[in-house]
């Protein structure tokens, strides 16, 4: 039991890990050329120096654009307690100018405990905000204003993003405007007031490169060496780690994952699969965890599906693919039946069956949507005069034929014969 | 709300435990009541008097009296030049100095005075004068680009005029400052000067509008002139145009008594919305505020720091900054941002050169000995802003992400990337998401890789679309989608220019 717990206690310690960006981004932090060093120097000197500030933060989804803001505001929160107030806007839910006043009011009442009045007007709340903000700039307190999705902001006409950073003109008020956002044209969308109110200020988060995601691989799951797990399998964990980093066959997988996305998010998914997947028995992670993470990932469900399928139905595919290519517009299961009765009477195959059963593989076909009718006017004529087409491309035929256990040499004769 | 007085403010900078001071609400100097609107150097801030070092504001004071005596021998630049030679070294070590300095260059302190803007200033004013005097309506237009000066200026005539008006002996002026975004409906804006008129706030049968037409209608004694200054002016522009009309031809009536000051970006407003207006001719005047030439820009920024008993930027440097800010935009505000942006820069090195030398002591602590000297670490005499400073910040401001954000593309949305240049290459600029997945596999076949498949394709399609590199449009088929490219063809060949297997692909 005592030796099953540490192997338990391992896994959940590396889940957690991965679950957390604080963990994540903390070897950021030494590096001052890192964004969250750059972001927490501007933020700390507006604040210290009671200047306004605006700035942009883009890259694209799963970045760590939001993480590393919230290390920030939360590194700052503790280091200047009573000074900071921070207001969290998203442009998906408050794009609307009256609907972000509204909230913009609500929060700055929650922070400072006072009455919110759902009746307030829109004028209102804007006088509320310039009065509060003035009040906050003599009290020297900062308010931060953090508007996620920044692009959606943007549309219309850009009334609240105007008289924000029109009140940071002013030399009462003192706020920092933090813009979040995964277009990178988004100073661009800003009509030309708005952007010269702006101060240019963008902090790119770009993905990691093929060294930098290797060393975040290693950072997670490194084992601490003096905890409370044993020291000699934490050793040996490790080591497993580097065998594995350095093993060809996992450079390949993990090459070939991230040539398709290298956000830090989506890293992070490839890991925690492969961590799910570690065999309890042995407890150390293996190439094959891996390997098993990166094809439950990159599954391709039209694949799947055909390799479920009967050689019936496959000559019914391969026969649509052969009409496609001669380019015969129309597509019914008559037709289909025709080419069906040539490509037998060429080749002399073993498999022919009687029209109902295929009629029957046909409507299975259509059941899992490996086919589909193309008039959706109703079900007027039967089946079998109905116009079809494939809903699986000519190349994903291809591979799902090779996969296939034990596909006759003749469909493969078939499909090659188009090239 | 207590004005924080001068003397407090002071006291708290140089006491070094006092948290960061709030920046101090400046009163406007000593005005000069004949040319109300003087050229800076006759006039000098009072601010030098409680600046940190005592010893260099007795020297500046000085220089600047010595500075107006031999101004009438010396040209400007070279009279400038020798202030720059007299003024003390600036400390970018010391965070107080940078403060300040920051401070001064913030696009939130307003300077005292604004200089470069005279002539449009003089033209509002002499005319606000005569209406005043006349007791009758007008209406000024004040067009331009942002950030060129224009609310600053109207702020500035405004305090001129009110004092103006008292010296003078006239009725005291009402004064509404409206800016246009803050109306949540634009008739509200007449609401808001009815407000001024009657501040009992009655509200009978008809409207704001309809209100003042009849005051204004009628003949009243001893009824105050109204400055209005409106900005943001386009914001009120209807459909039907009914506000911004009503609001010029209410300076039409025999009675009026408001003096309309609109303020706006758009240069022909007056022409394309209200053309009714020259027949009953009230056209109003129109102002230009020309974009700023780089010797205004200059001139600003030196007027800014000209307050500071010590030199902060290298003169190629300020002009370095002029010259590229007034060749794209003029804008003041971006002029003022990559000034300060250039200040960080060089706080960033400072810091950089502390870690560095505090690396090498620790290495000359450590027993192993064999350190070859870094050729780059000199002790570097931080004293002034460089040029490569403003070169760097420029640099960052004015280029876009977009080369980077390419190159760090993982390797199969760039071949994304490149199939749908290929297939935009003839007349055909847009195309469906199928035809761009047979293209891409077409280029992965070609070059041996396995290619993704249609779900992983329209997901790496999706997260493009979210950068703002293509564009999908909508559709109910995933493979029915309109794709189109984004972004500049010429910007994708640069960028990927340096790998050959996209070379070879792009030709």
């Amino acid at each position: 039991m005592g030796r099953e717990s540490h192997k338990m206690k391992a896994l959940s310690l590396l889940r957690s890990r991965i679950c957390d960006p604080k963990f994540i981004f903390k070897p950021l932090h030494d590096s001052p050329d890192s964004n969250y060093s750059k972001l927490k120097f501007m933020m700390s000197s507006s604040i210290t120096e009671a200047c306004n500030n605006s700035i942009l933060l883009l890259g694209p989804r799963g970045s760590g654009k939001s993480a590393v803001l919230e290390l920030v505001v939360g590194d700052l929160l503790v280091e200047y307690p009573d000074m900071i107030s921070v207001i969290k806007l998203s442009g998906l839910l408050h794009s609307d100018d009256n609907c972000a006043l509204k909230e913009v009011a609500r929060q700055l009442c929650l922070e400072h405990q006072l009455q919110f009045s759902k009746a307030a007007s829109f004028d209102d709340n804007s006088q509320f905000m310039v009065a509060m903000l003035k009040e906050c700039g003599l009290a020297h307190k900062t308010i931060v204003f953090i508007l996620d999705e920044f692009d959606l902001f943007a549309q219309g006409k850009q009334r609240l993003l105007y008289s924000l950073l029109d009140a940071m003109q002013s030399i009462t008020s003192q706020a920092v405007v933090i813009g979040i956002s995964c277009r990178m044209d988004a100073d661009q969308l800003l009509e030309k007031r708005v952007r010269s109110r702006f101060s240019h200020r963008k902090l790119l988060f770009l993905p990691p490169s093929m060294e930098d995601s290797k060393s975040i691989l290693e950072h997670v799951m490194s084992l601490p060496v003096d905890s409370s797990l044993p020291h000699d399998y934490a050793v040996e964990f490790n080591r497993k780690v580097q065998d594995i980093l350095a093993d060809r066959r996992f450079k390949e997988t993990f090459n070939k994952y991230l040539n398709f996305d290298s956000s830090v998010k989506h890293l992070l998914r490839f890991l925690f699969c492969a961590v799910s997947c570690m065999d309890l028995q042995t407890g150390f992670l293996t190439c094959e965890n891996f390997e098993t993470a990166f094809s439950s990932i990159m599954r391709q469900p039209k694949l799947e599906c055909l390799k479920n399928c009967s050689i019936l139905e496959l000559y019914i595919l391969v026969c649509m693919k052969r009409l496609e290519v001669k380019e015969q517009t129309l597509c019914n299961f008559n037709s289909i039946m025709k080419e069906y009765k040539n490509v037998h009477d060429s080749f002399r195959t073993s498999d022919y069956y009687a029209r109902n059963v295929c009629l029957k593989a046909f409507e299975h076909l259509i059941n899992r949507e490996l086919i589909c009718f193309t008039d959706n006017r109703g079900h007027s004529s039967s089946v079998e005069f109905r116009p079809a087409k494939l809903l699986i491309s000519s190349s994903e035929l291809h591979q799902g034929l090779k996969a296939y256990h034990s596909c006759p040499a003749i469909l493969h004769k078939l499909m090659d014969r188009e090239g | 709300m207590a004005i924080v007085p001068e003397k407090t403010a002071s006291d708290a900078r140089s006491d070094p435990n006092s948290t960061p001071g709030k920046r101090k609400l400046r009163s406007d100097g000593p005005l000069i009541m004949d040319s109300p609107i003087s050229s800076p150097t006759k006039w000098k801030s009072p601010r030098q008097c409680s600046s940190e070092n005592k010893d260099g504001a007795v020297a500046a004071k000085e220089m600047v009296a010595n500075e107006g005596e031999i101004k009438s021998h010396k040209s400007p630049s070279k009279s400038m030049q020798d202030s720059f030679a007299d003024k003390l070294k600036w400390n970018p070590k010391d965070g107080e100095q940078v403060r300040t300095v920051k401070e001064a260059l913030h696009v939130s302190t307003a300077p005292s005075t604004i200089v470069c803007r005279e002539d449009e200033q003089n033209m509002v004013f002499e005319f606000c004068k005569s209406c005043v005097e006349h007791k009758k309506a007008g209406s000024i237009y004040i067009c331009g680009c942002p950030g060129t000066g224009k609310s600053l200026s109207m702020e500035k005539v405004k305090k001129l005029l009110v004092d103006w008006a008292k010296q003078a002996g006239f009725l005291q002026l009402d004064v509404l400052s409206v800016n246009c975004t803050s109306l949540a409906n634009t008739s509200d804006i007449f609401s808001k000067m009815l407000g001024l008129n009657q501040p009992q706030g009655k509200k009978t049968e008809a409207s704001s509008l309809q209100q003042l037409q009849s005051l204004y209608s009628q003949k009243s004694s001893g009824q105050k002139m109204i400055l209005m200054v409106v900005d943001e002016l386009d914001y009120l522009i209807t459909k039907d145009r009914a506000v911004l009309h009503d609001l010029f031809t209410l300076t039409t009536f025999p009675f009026s008594r408001c003096i309309l000051i609109g303020i706006s970006n758009a240069i022909d407003l007056a022409d394309r919305f209200l053309p009714r207006l020259k027949s009953l001719n009230c056209k109003p005047i129109i102002v230009t505020f020309r974009a700023y030439s780089k010797d205004q820009i200059l001139s600003i920024l030196k007027e800014r720091l000209r307050e500071l008993p010590y030199t902060v930027f290298q003169h190629q440097a300020l002009e370095l900054c002029a010259r590229k800010v007034a060749a794209s935009s003029g804008d003041m505000r971006k002029a003022l941002c990559i000034c300060r942006s250039a200040i960080e820069m060089l706080e960033a090195e400072i810091r950089e050169s502390i870690g560095l030398s505090e690396i090498s002591l620790e290495e000359k602590a450590s027993p192993r000995q064999n350190i070859a000297s870094d050729p780059n670490h000199v002790k570097q005499e931080f004293d002034a802003v460089r040029i490569d400073h403003v070169a760097l910040a420029l640099s960052k401001t004015y280029r876009s992400p977009l080369v980077d954000t390419i190159q760090s593309l993982p390797h199969h949305q760039q071949i994304i990337l490149c199939s749908s240049m290929k297939q935009f290459r003839g007349a055909k600029k847009d195309t469906i998401l199928g035809e761009l997945y047979k293209s891409y596999t077409g280029i992965c076949k070609s070059s041996l890789i396995p290619p993704a498949g249609i779900l992983e394709f329209s997901n790496m399609c999706r997260v493009l679309n979210d950068q703002g590199l293509i564009k999908l449009g909508p559709s109910r088929e995933d493979k029915l989608k309109r794709v189109t490219l984004n972004i500049d063809e010429a910007d994708v060949t640069f960028a990927l220019q340096g790998i050959r297997f996209f070379r070879n692909c792009l030709q």
